[in-house]
């Protein structure tokens, strides 16, 4: 039964299909399937569309409706880890968007869901972030990481500037400056002294935990 | 052969003396601000400063042709997205698109005396006065695919070309017309070429299906309309080797490519299917241009001009802070081959 609902869920992530994800969820937790688990398996449908995307098999739209179909289902799943996770240890508190002059949103989405899936507390601030408004948020929820996205050569140096600006603040070491985005590379990363550079959604995900010891 | 005679000579297809050399898409740098003392935002809204600074392609950096404007969003803006102000560093941006997918688009009054076209066209009949002697004068419009996205917003765009594309057509044919008539006013202003920037109907956005039957059908009107009178460069970004031949078909009298397309291909579908298209490009705007040495820039043109291309063009826009010496290098590189 559980087996059939996570292939199910699966599938509605393949079929960019936000209704049936939606549904899919809710049968899962009503069946008692793990959320965790669950999350897992859109995770899977997400990764194999990815593949697909790579090999220019299916495009960006379809990537975008699956992302949507994906954010539906973890609407009804979410609160359920959550629950489960403040049952443990509190939650790491995360901020992060998409850097000043950039409106690029949905890599920024993908990563912003994906640590939430892997237990952070995540704080999105959306798009077009100003580095003032960063450390403003990060202040407020105690955030230990700042995740800051740029997708375009025209807005890369704007990650710097955030950088420059928690150093001119004097806060630069209460944070784990996290950067990355399709122009951003570790090179860039190492060259402004970021703390971590996520390739994708995963990998931010695994330098996030490896930088606060929690893997 | 001047830069003019030598480029306009490359798009119909003619000899030159030597391989032409320009940018395709926009060069502005901070550099070049500080020589030419017009700096962003300023030459977004002001034609003097706007020919002042893109005149610089000519006198600092001697490539065969000089373009305007910078951004991408003159059209949008007419029809009602927000605009958010770049400031020094950066070219300015859609903030809120001025319509939704439901919406019935209007195409605006008086298009041409509304928001900065009039800079633009002011700026085009300066640099034809400066450096349009020597240099070919470019006025780089939006090709209605992405007028649209800009118009409704990228993501808007991009889901109902898969759940409701009938719902796109309006967008499409409001944005071509306006195409034109900008156009229209670009080339009565002097520009010896029209380069249409079409960056969203990319592979990167789109799948080959909604390119040609949601892209290329406007390109293609809107193209027959242009080089009828002057002759059109189009530009698309990313992996396009699925589409080429179908971005051929727009009738462009040459096509701007990025180093993903593999140009060699490219050539050999076109000689198979007996297309003289000039292919424009590629060297990289990050890995060569910014974040490379003279040295990097020397190859990536030779690596371009080994493959095939008709015109050494970097791939997409400059990015604004791209040392000088490397576009310098690319020029360079070609005027000593």
């Amino acid at each position: 039964m559980a087996e059939n609902i996570l292939e199910k869920l699966k599938q509605t992530i393949l079929d960019f299909d936000e209704d049936a994800a939606l549904d899919a969820a809710n049968e899962a937790l009503a069946a008692g399937v793990d959320p965790v688990e669950a999350v897992g398996a859109l995770a899977d449908g997400l990764n194999e569309l990815g593949d697909k995307f790579e090999r220019m098999e299916v495009f960006l739209p379809e990537i975008m409706l699956a992302s949507d179909a994906f954010k539906n289902a973890l609407s009804v799943l979410e609160p359920e880890i959550k629950k489960r996770n403040t049952e443990g240890q509190k939650a790491i508190p995360v901020v992060i968007g998409t850097v000043q002059g950039d409106v690029h949103q949905v890599g920024k989405d993908m990563v912003a869901t994906f640590l939430t899936t892997a237990g952070f507390d995540v704080h999105d601030l959306g798009v077009d972030v100003a580095p003032s408004r960063f450390l403003e948020e990060a202040k407020k929820l105690d955030a230990k990481i700042i995740a800051a996205a740029s997708l375009m050569s025209t807005t890369r140096p704007v990650q710097k500037d955030l950088i420059d600006f928690l150093e001119a603040k004097g806060v630069r070491d209460n944070f784990i400056v996290l950067v990355g985005g399709g122009v951003v590379t570790q090179e860039w990363a190492d060259q402004i002294k970021a703390d971590g550079y996520g390739q994708d959604a995963i990998a931010t995900v695994e330098i996030a935990k490896k930088l606060l010891h929690v893997a | 052969m001047n830069g003019k005679e030598r480029l306009l000579a490359a798009l119909r297809g003619g000899a030159t003396d030597r391989m032409p050399v320009l940018s395709v898409c926009q060069y502005a740098t901070y550099e070049l601000m500080e020589k030419t003392g017009a700096c962003w935002p300023e030459a977004h809204y002001d034609g003097e400063k706007m020919a002042a600074l893109a005149a610089g392609g000519a006198t600092v950096l001697h490539l065969d042709a000089v373009r305007v404007p910078y951004c991408q969003t003159v059209e949008a803006e007419i029809y009602g997205s927000k605009i958010k102000d770049g400031g020094k560093k950066q070219i300015p941006s859609i903030e809120k698109p001025a319509l939704s997918v439901d919406d019935v688009p209007v195409i605006p009054e008086n298009f041409t005396e509304k928001g900065r076209i009039p800079a633009v066209l002011d700026a085009i009949r300066r640099l034809k006065q400066d450096v349009g002697g020597e240099t070919a004068v470019m006025g780089s419009i939006v090709g209605p695919f992405s007028v649209a996205a800009n118009i409704i917003g990228v993501s808007a765009l991009l889901k109902a070309s898969l759940r409701k594309p009938e719902k796109l057509a309006p967008f499409f044919e409001a944005a071509e017309k306006t195409a034109e008539q900008y156009a229209e006013a670009v080339i009565n202003a002097g520009a010896d070429a029209i380069v249409i920037e079409d960056m969203m109907a990319s592979l990167d956005m789109i799948s080959p299906k909604a390119y040609r039957e949601l892209a290329a059908p406007y390109e293609k009107q809107l193209i027959s309309f242009i080089n009828k009178r002057v002759p059109v460069i189009i530009h698309i970004c990313g992996k396009l080797d699925q589409v080429i031949l179908d971005v051929a078909a727009t009738g462009a009298d040459a096509i701007s490519v990025e180093s993903a397309v593999d140009v060699r291909e490219a050539k050999r579908k076109f000689k198979e299917n007996g297309i003289s298209t000039p292919v424009f490009g590629a060297v990289h705007p990050i890995s060569a241009l910014l974040e490379g040495t003279e040295e990097d820039v020397a190859q990536g043109v030779k690596k371009s001009i080994a493959d095939g291309v008709d015109a050494v063009s970097p791939d997409c826009a400059v990015a604004p802070d791209t040392p000088i010496k490397n576009i310098i290098a690319m020029v360079k590189t070609v005027e000593g081959l």
